[in-house]
């Protein structure tokens, strides 16, 4: 859906970069962060259709993102990436009501299907 | 022998001296008394023996008839006295004198009784009477003045003898106590050593044969076999502590292994978990640029499409870094060790973090001990040890924060100590249990946290410790404790 608005929040700035160049190529307007408090001072200004966050982050870390936004904009939907792959951190992440899960590296293409999918909601 | 039957066997020692001293002065005392009764009878003797002399010339000048009859009545007295006193004279004087004075004492009586009571004496008589009294006179008292004197010396004899044996006990008593305690105290201060270091994690042995002494007595003593008494023994009590003390050390060192092999397998799963995540971002990184560079081809510049690539290359340099330190740790490269100064290393180190330093603005401070002991090491790895920790300090200072770098050896020479100190932020307590763990890092992005992890495993490797002490706001400090060379036990060490 060519428009929808897109927060990235991770630590590795090739993430939020490869993201924005490829989902803008379809029309999204992505904004891109390095860690979540600019990420959810940002999110107080304007609302966004969905985040992708990464888990394990210094500071305000994706756990903590995703129960703000579920709280202060429970309609904006929530994606997690974390390179942390075990079946723990997953489980977690789901059990928090996450709206979908990526273990790094993933597909940009099973991504997009994701957003799509989300927003077709 | 056991220290106890030394003790005892020291003691009984002691106790026989006493009573023998004891013994001699009973003896000698005896002898005294006995001289001192013998001494009275022969006063009164030499008294009847001289009212005889006089009665004998009262005899030859007025013709005293009576005057015979009282050397006579004398005489028997003193004979009896003799008898009566037998047992004490001959204990006194002798057998051989008594039989003398008897003989001496009979020959005068019968003198006396061969003189006429009413008849004057012819001359020939009475030089004989003469000769007779003055011969048992002259005895008498010879012997009574060699009694005195023997009095006299028995008396000086004793003084000495008690004054003598007083010493050899107190010498005996104290000489001994010294030596059991000192031989004690040597092996309890070797026991408190050990179980020093084996607090300290370092699981040395007790020497059992104790190295010959340093101080001059315990040197003497043994090289004199006699001696031997006082120098240690392996099967006495101390001994058997000493034994368990390094059977104890050797079961722990051998737990410790077990430990540092389970914390090793535990190792192993945090590292596993920390590669997983490490390896995974940039490897994340790598295959998005590749998807994106196929998806936006035609959309990206030479520039661009060029830049995708030295990214990509950049990300498989970090796989590359992490790759390379996990080598380091698993399978660390046998340490090229040479004999060197700590305190060179400290300076190479620190010429090469210079610039780091100037650029940071914090005061640094260098305190370097003279006389340090030589090290065995890896020059190179402890180097790289040093900086790391230098940078550690650095990274966590801020401008006008102090770093301080020390060097010191401890009391016994033994053990060469660095210290890197900062003043920075500190290390929360909940993170400093994990400080050396791999992966674990206080740094942002900018840390692999293998840094310490590797440290650690190179300072194990040169049997030496690291040990972190932090507290929050006030900063941190390292200490890397290297044992210090011994030509004698190194040599094959690392053949």
């Amino acid at each position: 859906m060519s428009g929808a608005k897109i927060i990235v929040i991770d630590d590795e700035n090739i993430v939020g970069k490869m993201i924005k160049a490829t989902f803008e190529k379809e029309g999204y307007h992505v904004e891109t962060f390095l860690s979540a408090a600019p990420a959810l001072a940002r999110l107080k200004e304007e609302s966004f259709d969905v985040i992708i966050t990464d888990l394990k982050m210094k500071g305000i870390d994706g756990m903590e993102v995703l129960r703000i936004v579920k709280k202060e904009a429970p309609g904006t939907k929530v994606i997690m990436i974390t390179a942390f792959a075990s079946m723990d951190s997953a489980i977690e992440a789901v059990r928090g009501k996450v709206d979908d899960f990526f273990p790094k590296p993933f597909k940009i293409k099973d991504l997009k299907a994701c957003v799509e999918r989300l927003l077709a909601q | 022998m056991k220290i106890v039957h030394k003790i005892i066997l020291a003691n009984t020692f002691n106790i026989l001296l006493i009573a023998l001293t004891g013994f001699f002065a009973y003896q000698n005392l005896n002898l005294l008394l006995t001289k001192l009764r013998y001494v009275e009878i022969a006063d009164d003797m030499n008294a009847s023996f001289l009212e005889m002399r006089l009665s004998e010339k009262n005899y030859f000048l007025y013709k005293d008839a009576s005057a015979l009859k009282a050397i006579q009545a004398k005489l028997n007295e003193s004979k009896t006295a003799m008898e009566y006193g037998r047992t004490d004279i001959v204990k006194a004087i002798g057998a051989q004198s008594y039989k003398q004075l008897e003989s001496s004492t009979h020959a005068y009586l019968q003198v006396i009784s061969s003189a006429n009571v009413n008849a004057p004496a012819p001359e020939e008589l009475q030089s004989r009477i003469r000769e007779a009294g003055q011969k048992l006179r002259e005895f008498s008292d010879h012997i009574t003045k060699m009694e005195r004197s023997n009095v006299n010396r028995i008396i000086a004899d004793s003084r000495t003898g008690l004054f003598t044996s007083l010493v050899l006990i107190l010498f005996s008593a104290l000489g001994f106590s010294q030596l059991i305690s000192r031989r004690i105290l040597k092996s309890l201060t070797e026991i408190e050593k050990v179980a020093h270091a084996i607090s300290e994690g370092t699981f040395t042995k007790v020497q059992t044969d104790l190295p010959a002494d340093q101080d001059a007595v315990m040197t003497f003593l043994s090289r004199v076999r006699c001696f031997s008494f006082f120098m240690p023994n392996p099967s006495d009590e101390l001994g058997s502590v000493m034994k368990a003390i390094n059977s104890m050390s050797e079961e722990l060192k051998k737990h410790e292994e077990l430990i540092i092999q389970s914390k090793k397998l535990a190792s192993i799963g945090i590292l596993t978990a920390g590669v997983a995540h490490e390896l995974g971002n940039p490897l994340n990184n790598i295959s998005m640029m590749a998807q994106a560079y196929s998806e936006l081809y035609d959309d990206l510049g030479r520039e661009e499409r060029l830049d995708y690539m030295s990214k990509i290359e950049e990300e498989t340099e970090r796989i590359r870094e992490i790759v390379k330190n996990l080598l380091d740790f698993s399978k660390p490269k046998k340490p090229n060790r040479d004999e060197a100064q700590v305190n060179d290393v400290v300076q190479k180190s620190l010429k090469l973090v210079q610039n780091m330093i100037s650029i940071s603005n914090i005061n640094i401070n260098i305190c370097l001990a003279d006389r340090l002991p030589q090290v065995y090491i890896d020059i190179n790895q402890i180097q790289e040890v040093l900086i790391n920790l230098i940078t550690n300090a650095i990274q966590a200072a801020t401008a006008g924060d102090e770093l301080f770098i020390g060097t010191r050896s401890n009391a016994d020479s033994d053990r060469v100590e660095i210290e890197v100190r900062d003043t920075g932020k500190g290390i929360p307590p909940e993170f400093l249990p994990h400080v050396f763990d791999p992966f674990f890092t206080t740094k942002e992005a900018s840390g692999t946290g293998l840094g310490l992890f590797v440290s650690f495993g190179i300072i194990q490797n040169h049997q030496g410790s690291i040990r972190v002490q932090s507290e929050l706001g006030v900063g941190t400090c390292f200490t890397i404790e290297l044992p210090a060379y011994d030509k004698k036990e190194t040599s094959d060490e690392w053949s």
